[in-house]
Parts: C-alpha cells; sequence; structure tokens
C-alpha cells in the first residue's frame, strides 16, 4: 500500500455522541477503541448521529423554513401513484400527513404510516374516508390518488367537506363525473387541481411560455406527433398473505383481487393505457396548440393481452384535428403495450423548426431543430432560452471573401432546451398546489383544464368503438 | 443449458443446472446491469408477479440513487455549494448512512464521495437532510447501490412469501435467502475474474450476502485516501449473514449494502486490516485475491467466518482449475 503512514488523525468521537472516527491503528488494533460497533452499527448510532447532525443544521437553517404555514394534509388512496406523491411531498417543507386511507389496510396502508412514520409524521390511517372526514377535523387538503372511477365521488366529498382536493387524473372515468366535480368545486370554493404534473414542470413551462409563446421558434405548428410505448408486462399481483377479503373488495366496486390490482384494464374503473398513458401527453398538445380539437379518428384494439382481464384497448392510433388561431393542425398519438421502444415523446412540428420535449429527465428531455431557411437563433441562445448548436464554430467561414469553406459534412443545426428538473417528477405540481392552497399563486391545472382534457381523451375510446371519425363542439369543453 | 454465466468481473456465479425443478429465473435491467431473481416456487404465475413487484422497486431505487439522473436525490446533493441542504428520500438516507459507517469502520478505504470525501455532507437523519459542507461533492452510490436495492428485493419476497429465492444485481451483488427444497444452501462459486472457469471455491449460501469487487485488465481503482491507483490486487468477495429482525422496528439492516461497500474497501486495505476487521465482525468473511503476478502463483486468502450454525456460508470443497 503506498501509504502506511497515518494522514489522518484520530478523532475522539464527538461530545453529542456522533460517529467515532478510526483511523488505521485502529483498524489493526482490532478497532479496540471502538467496542462492538458491528457491521450494522450504523443502526444503533443513526439515534446520535441526527442529533449531532441536528445541532450543525440548527446553526445554518433558514429562518423562513421555520415561518411556514404547516398544512395537515390526508393521503386518499395508497397504492403505486399515492406512495409516488407520498415521495414528492416528503420532499416539500411544511406539510404535516394526517391520515392516511387506503381499503387495503395490511398492505399498502400500513406500509405508507410505517415510512410516514420514519420520517417523524404521525398520521391515524383509515379504511373509510368518510370515517377520516368525521375525525379529521384539522385536514385543510387531502390528496386523492385511488381509482378512477372513484375520483368524483371522493374529490366531491372532500370539497364538501371543506378540503382542499389534489386529484390525479384521469379526472373521471366518466364526463358525468368529471363535470360534478367541476360544480362541486365552483359551489364550495375550495381549490380543485388535476395531476396532469407537466402543466408545472419547469421545462414544459419554459417551452410554453419562452420558446412557442415569445420566440415563436417553431412558426407556425402544423403536426404534432407523440406516443407512450411500453413493454410487455405482467398483471399486477398481490401478496397471497395480505389478500382483502371477497366481501370487503366487492363493498368497495371490485370483483377480485386481480381487478383491484389491475383496475386500469377494466371497462367502468379506469379507460386503459389511453387514458392512464395518453391523459398526460393530449393535455400537453391542447395546452401547446392553444385550442382543444375538433374531432379525432382513432383505431385501436385488444390485440394482444387477454381480453377478459384487459377489457380495454391495449393499442390506440389517433389522430386529433385541431383549429388553432394559426391555421389547421393535426395530431397524431400512440400508445401500445406491447414493445416500449423509444418509450414517451411529443413533438411539435412547425413551419420554422421541431420540439421534441418529454416528462423524462433521461430520454427525450428536449431538443429543438430550426429549418435551415427559418430566422436565426442567435438572440435566444444569447437569452439563455436554448443552447448553442453543436457544430457552430463550424459553420463560420474561415476567409470572408469565400462563400463556404468546404470541408467534411456538417450537422443541422441541433439546441437543447436548457431546463431540467431536480426534483421527483411531481414536486413542482403538488408545490403549485401547495402554494396556491397558502394563498400564492394560482393552480396550474384547475378543474375546468382537467376537464377538457378528459373531453378531448375519453373521446378516442368511443371513437375506436364507433369506427368514425367523432367530432367536437366547442361548447363541448365547457360548463 | 445456461449455466454460470461468469461476469467479467468475475466474482459469483450460481452453480449446477438453474431451470431444473421447480426453479424460476426472472431477469430485469436496471441500474446498468441485470437483476436477477431465483425463486424455488411451485406457482409461476405467482413467482412471475413477485418478481415483477421486486423489479419495479429496483426501477424506483435506481431513480432515486442513481448519478446518472438528473432528479434524483443524488444528483440533486451534487448540485449544492457548500452550507445548502436538501431534503432525501428513505433510500438515499439509509444508504448514505451506511455509507459513511463502512466509512468509518475502513477508516476511509470506502468512499462515496469522490475528490472532496465523505465529510464533505452533513447527515441529518431525523430531519432526511443532507448538508454540504464544501462545493463540488460528487457523491456515487455504485458501490452500494445494487447491494441496497438487493436487500430491499429479499424482503418484499420475504412480503410476498416467496422465501426460497436467491437475488443478485449484475452478479456482484447477491442475497440468499431459504434455499431450494432439500437444499443446504443455494450452491454458489467464486472463480478467478481473468479466467471464469477457474472456480476458486464452492459455497451453499442461505440468509447471507455476498459480494464481490473486482478489477477486469487495464482497469483500476483509485485510493481514495491517496487518489492514487490500486495495484495488487485482482478481486474480492464478502459475505456478511443476514441478521434476524423484525420488521418494522427501528433502522433497516441490510447486509447486501454493507457486503456491497466492504467489497470495494477490501480491494484497497492490507491483508492485515482486513483480517482485524474481519476478526472484530462476527459472521463476517472475506475472500481477497491479490495479484501474484501469473495465474499459478495467485492464491485466494480467506478471512474470517460465519458467526453461527444457522445462517451463512458453508464451504464446499476448493478445487482451483475445475471447469
Amino acid at each position: 500500500m503506498a501509504d502506511e503512514n497515518d494522514k489522518k488523525k484520530a478523532q475522539p468521537p464527538s461530545a453529542a455522541g456522533g460517529p467515532p472516527k478510526l483511523d488505521r491503528r485502529d483498524l489493526l488494533m482490532g478497532l479496540s477503541t471502538v467496542p462492538a460497533l458491528g457491521l450494522f452499527g450504523y443502526a444503533w448510532s443513526r439515534q446520535q448521529q441526527y442529533r449531532s447532525g441536528k445541532e450543525a443544521a440548527a446553526a445554518t437553517a433558514p429562518a423562513a423554513a421555520a415561518g411556514l404555514q404547516e398544512i395537515n394534509v390526508a393521503l386518499l388512496g395508497a397504492g403505486a401513484q399515492g406512495q409516488v406523491l407520498m415521495e414528492a411531498m416528503l420532499r416539500i417543507p411544511g406539510l404535516r400527513f394526517r391520515a392516511v386511507c387506503d381499503i387495503w389496510t395490511d398492505y399498502n396502508q400500513k406500509r405508507v404510516v410505517n415510512t410516514l412514520k420514519r420520517f417523524k409524521q404521525e398520521p391515524n390511517g383509515y379504511e373509510d374516508y368518510r370515517e377520516m372526514l368525521d375525525k379529521e377535523k384539522q385536514l385543510d387538503a387531502v390528496i386523492i390518488a385511488t381509482p378512477d372511477f372513484w375520483h368524483a365521488q371522493h374529490a366531491i366529498d372532500c370539497l364538501k367537506a371543506g378540503k382542499h382536493v389534489y386529484c390525479e387524473k384521469e379526472m373521471s372515468n366518466t364526463l358525468e363525473g368529471a363535470r360534478s366535480m367541476v360544480l362541486a368545486q365552483r359551489e364550495t370554493g375550495k381549490l380543485l387541481q388535476i395531476g396532469h404534473q407537466r402543466r408545472s414542470n419547469p421545462r414544459y413551462i419554459h417551452a410554453y411560455t419562452k420558446l412557442l409563446g415569445e420566440a415563436k421558434l417553431l412558426g407556425r405548428i402544423v403536426t404534432v406527433n407523440g406516443q407512450w410505448n411500453r413493454a410487455v408486462t405482467p398483471d399486477l399481483g398481490a401478496p397471497e398473505r395480505y389478500a382483502i377479503p371477497a366481501e370487503k373488495l366487492k363493498q368497495y366496486g371490485f370483483k377480485d383481487m386481480h381487478q383491484f390490482r389491475n383496475w386500469r384494464w377494466y371497462k367502468g374503473k379506469g379507460g386503459g393505457p389511453i387514458v392512464d398513458l395518453g391523459s398526460h401527453q393530449i393535455d400537453i398538445y391542447s395546452w401547446f396548440l392553444g385550442a382543444n380539437p375538433s374531432g379525432v379518428m382513432a383505431s385501436g384494439g385488444q390485440l394482444y393481452h387477454d381480453p377478459q382481464t384487459h377489457e380495454w384497448y391495449d393499442t390506440a392510433m389517433v389522430v386529433y384535428d385541431y383549429d388553432t388561431a394559426l391555421g389547421p393542425a393535426k395530431a397524431f398519438y400512440q400508445t401500445q403495450t406491447t414493445n416500449g421502444s423509444q418509450g414517451y415523446y411529443e413533438s411539435f412540428m412547425g413551419d420554422q423548426g421541431t420540439l421534441l420535449i418529454s416528462e423524462s429527465e433521461v430520454n427525450y428531455p428536449g431538443v429543438l431543430f430550426r429549418d435551415p431557411n427559418a430566422p436565426a437563433w442567435d438572440e435566444w441562445v444569447q437569452k439563455g432560452y436554448v443552447s448553442a448548436p453543436k457544430e457552430a464554430e463550424v459553420k463560420e467561414k474561415s476567409d470572408s471573401g469565400a462563400v463556404a469553406d468546404v470541408r467534411e459534412s456538417v450537422a443541422p443545426d441541433q439546441h437543447t432546451v436548457p431546463v431540467s428538473l431536480r426534483d421527483p417528477y411531481h414536486q413542482p405540481h403538488l408545490q403549485n398546489f401547495f402554494n396556491a392552497v397558502r394563498g400564492q399563486g394560482t393552480l396550474n391545472c384547475p378543474a375546468e383544464i382537467g376537464y377538457e382534457t378528459a373531453v378531448a381523451v375519453l373521446k378516442v375510446n368511443e371513437a375506436i368503438e364507433a369506427k368514425n371519425r367523432l367530432a367536437f363542439t366547442p361548447g363541448e369543453f365547457k360548463i | 443449458m445456461n449455466h454460470r454465466p461468469g461476469t467479467p468481473e468475475g466474482g459469483i456465479g450460481l452453480a449446477g443446472n438453474r431451470e431444473s425443478g421447480p426453479l424460476r429465473r426472472f431477469s430485469h435491467e436496471a441500474m446498468n446491469t441485470v437483476f436477477e431473481v431465483h425463486a424455488a416456487n411451485a406457482d409461476a404465475r405467482y413467482a412471475a408477479e413477485a418478481a415483477q413487484a421486486a423489479f419495479a422497486l429496483v426501477d424506483r431505487l435506481e431513480g432515486e440513487l442513481s448519478r446518472f439522473r438528473p432528479n434524483s436525490d443524488i444528483t440533486r446533493l451534487n448540485h449544492l455549494t457548500a452550507g445548502e441542504s436538501a431534503r432525501v428520500g428513505e433510500a438515499a438516507l439509509e444508504c448514505l448512512l451506511i455509507a459513511r459507517h463502512v466509512h468509518d469502520l475502513t477508516a476511509g478505504a470506502f468512499d462515496i464521495a469522490i475528490g472532496t470525501g465523505l465529510p464533505s455532507i452533513e447527515i441529518d437523519a431525523d430531519a432526511f437532510e443532507v448538508r454540504a459542507t464544501a462545493s463540488g461533492v460528487r457523491l456515487d452510490l455504485g458501490a452500494i447501490g445494487k447491494g441496497y436495492a438487493v436487500d430491499l428485493v429479499a424482503e418484499l419476497l420475504e412480503d410476498w412469501g416467496v422465501e426460497r429465492a436467491f437475488v443478485h444485481g449484475g452478479f456482484s451483488s447477491a442475497i440468499a435467502l431459504e434455499p431450494p427444497p432439500a437444499a443446504d444452501g443455494w450452491p454458489l462459486t467464486l472463480s478467478d475474474p481473468r479466467q471464469p472457469s477457474r472456480v476458486f471455491c464452492r459455497l451453499s449460501m442461505r440468509q447471507a450476502a455476498l459480494s464481490a469487487s473486482g478489477v477486469r485488465k487495464g482497469d483500476h481503482i483509485v485510493d481514495p485516501r491517496t487518489g492514487a491507483p490500486v495495484r495488487g490486487r485482482l478481486a474480492a468477495w464478502v459475505a456478511v449473514p443476514r441478521p434476524a429482525q423484525a420488521r418494522d422496528t427501528g433502522p433497516r439492516l441490510a447486509p447486501a449494502a454493507v457486503a456491497d461497500a466492504l467489497t470495494t474497501a477490501f480491494m484497497l486495505l492490507t491483508l492485515e486490516e482486513i483480517e482485524a476487521l474481519c476478526e472484530r465482525s462476527p459472521g463476517l468473511e472475506a475472500w481477497v485475491l491479490p495479484d501474484g503476478g501469473s495465474m499459478e502463483t495467485t492464491d485466494l486468502r480467506h478471512f474470517g467466518g460465519p458467526a453461527d450454525e444457522g445462517a451463512g456460508i458453508l464451504p464446499g470443497p476448493t478445487t482451483a482449475g475445475e471447469d
């Protein structure tokens, strides 16, 4: 070993009982100065460690955090999506979890409650949301991540109990349900945010306000193309020992554990992939185009999965007609569940450029292509709206008298969107909601917008069944 | 027959015919490698559902722990400047605490903070907050995250009642739960990273974690204490027994994460230091392959041993050179 001399000096255990620091002599002597420091010492020393950590943090903690008005929240629906939202909320200061409600009491509810307890939260667990609303009077807000067919009843009852509501998309599996949610929001005056979280994603906001709105980099958008492709996955199962009794499943609208776990595939419960996946992106189509669609045609079907347990279409290919302020546009969307190649993205194609964007920070996080005849983007590069193109310096003429410096071929301009998200995907949208609860700012996806998207998306399943183009009337999107 | 697919880093192989009897194998790409669940379970569909849930968990952990994900907890910490702090989730916090513990246990030979060193972060476990005391912190959980994922998968499989299972992430981080019926343990091999067909030793493992580190030809490991490349070590393996622990009470005991971190340190520590640590740590077992120059002069060194008969490693016959 190159360095046998002790460069580090042994540090005595700190006064607060922090982790003992060892030097190499201790190691050779068999850690004699640290009796019983086992392989899992981090577990028992965790107590002392955070105490010493806290003292250090207290000296530098920003004063603002202490003054933050605490919001009492409940999580209604503690399944996969509820847990994603919980994880994001745990990274947001100023929230106090008071309750967790889920009918899978022995598994998801218990796990989420236990996780929250480790974060020094003390939520009560409930099976019945009505009991929760009855007992948890101090709740300010309820986060709803139950299956789609429960959304309307859950959201409306929470609003009428005086709570602000963040409800996952799809707003409802029926337009009647979605409409009644909008009305309940208006009647109660409480906030209702729908979980189309791209609406709060800084990259999408940058693209909408700066790239499309101010700089108009794409010119007139005439076509849109997007997809969410997913590889084949087995149906979701459940640990046998935690199976929910049949009677209880029935009480909450599920015929068996398979339907409980895979409700997204069942008619009357969810809407299939076009709703689970497509809804997020079709929402962006309408947002970026500044219009709701005027018509839709779609082809799809149960091409691959067992139709007995996959009642909705596993494949959907959709074309929307739009009448935008700048003229007509067509938007294609595809979702399929047999091959995950190229994942998910949206591509907006204008007569002056293309924006390829996705929520993912890994795949297609934002690329712009400029049409070679479009005005230069130098101003927007300087302002930091788009990155400098790769190869920029190569294209500069080396001799002002020459038309061109002939060389190996140069790639066309490719810019990136220089905005990325450092937080979990749902965190900004939740933060937007909690800001609004505190009276700071307005919702990025209020009930009316969630409703417009539900109208556009739920019509796809109708169009597949009808095998016909279906028209929207402008009044259809309004309540 | 597809048996013993040795990893380029040598390390751990699963011996025997993996498709025989009720043994089922499920594979999933994550963390830049392939995770596998081997389950001795009669119900194929149930085992597949359990494996699917396990892989969803691994994907979630990758999203929180990978420094290559721009919005992971670790990336967020890597963007802190001196004095700033950020909240993290449970997975990142636990990995950081384990990493700090192994850092202390090995006097800094294991360090997830490249360049600035682990003292450049302060962990407030109570508040799930991490504060940078220096700018330019570059955390990398590459030497611990796979083990942590394997630990959590083991817990999940037990929840599902799939107790006869073996799980590994890229063959370098593994955990054996209960063995297949009529077996004492899961049959594993330790092999020469330069020639995977050269099996140093056969192990039968149950309720224990086993991890491997090694260098490929031309690669090197940097000693975080000196910044200099390490020479003289080809591979290291570490076994840690799975402690019996009542679930949902107290902090998680993560033997595969600990084993994972220790193998990295054991590529650097002297043999005397490794021996001392094994003597002080009941149940800790290690195998180290010094670079003896040629294949013939390379001897596997063995340290420590299982703490009790109930769990851990039952050594098989050592048969160097066997195919």
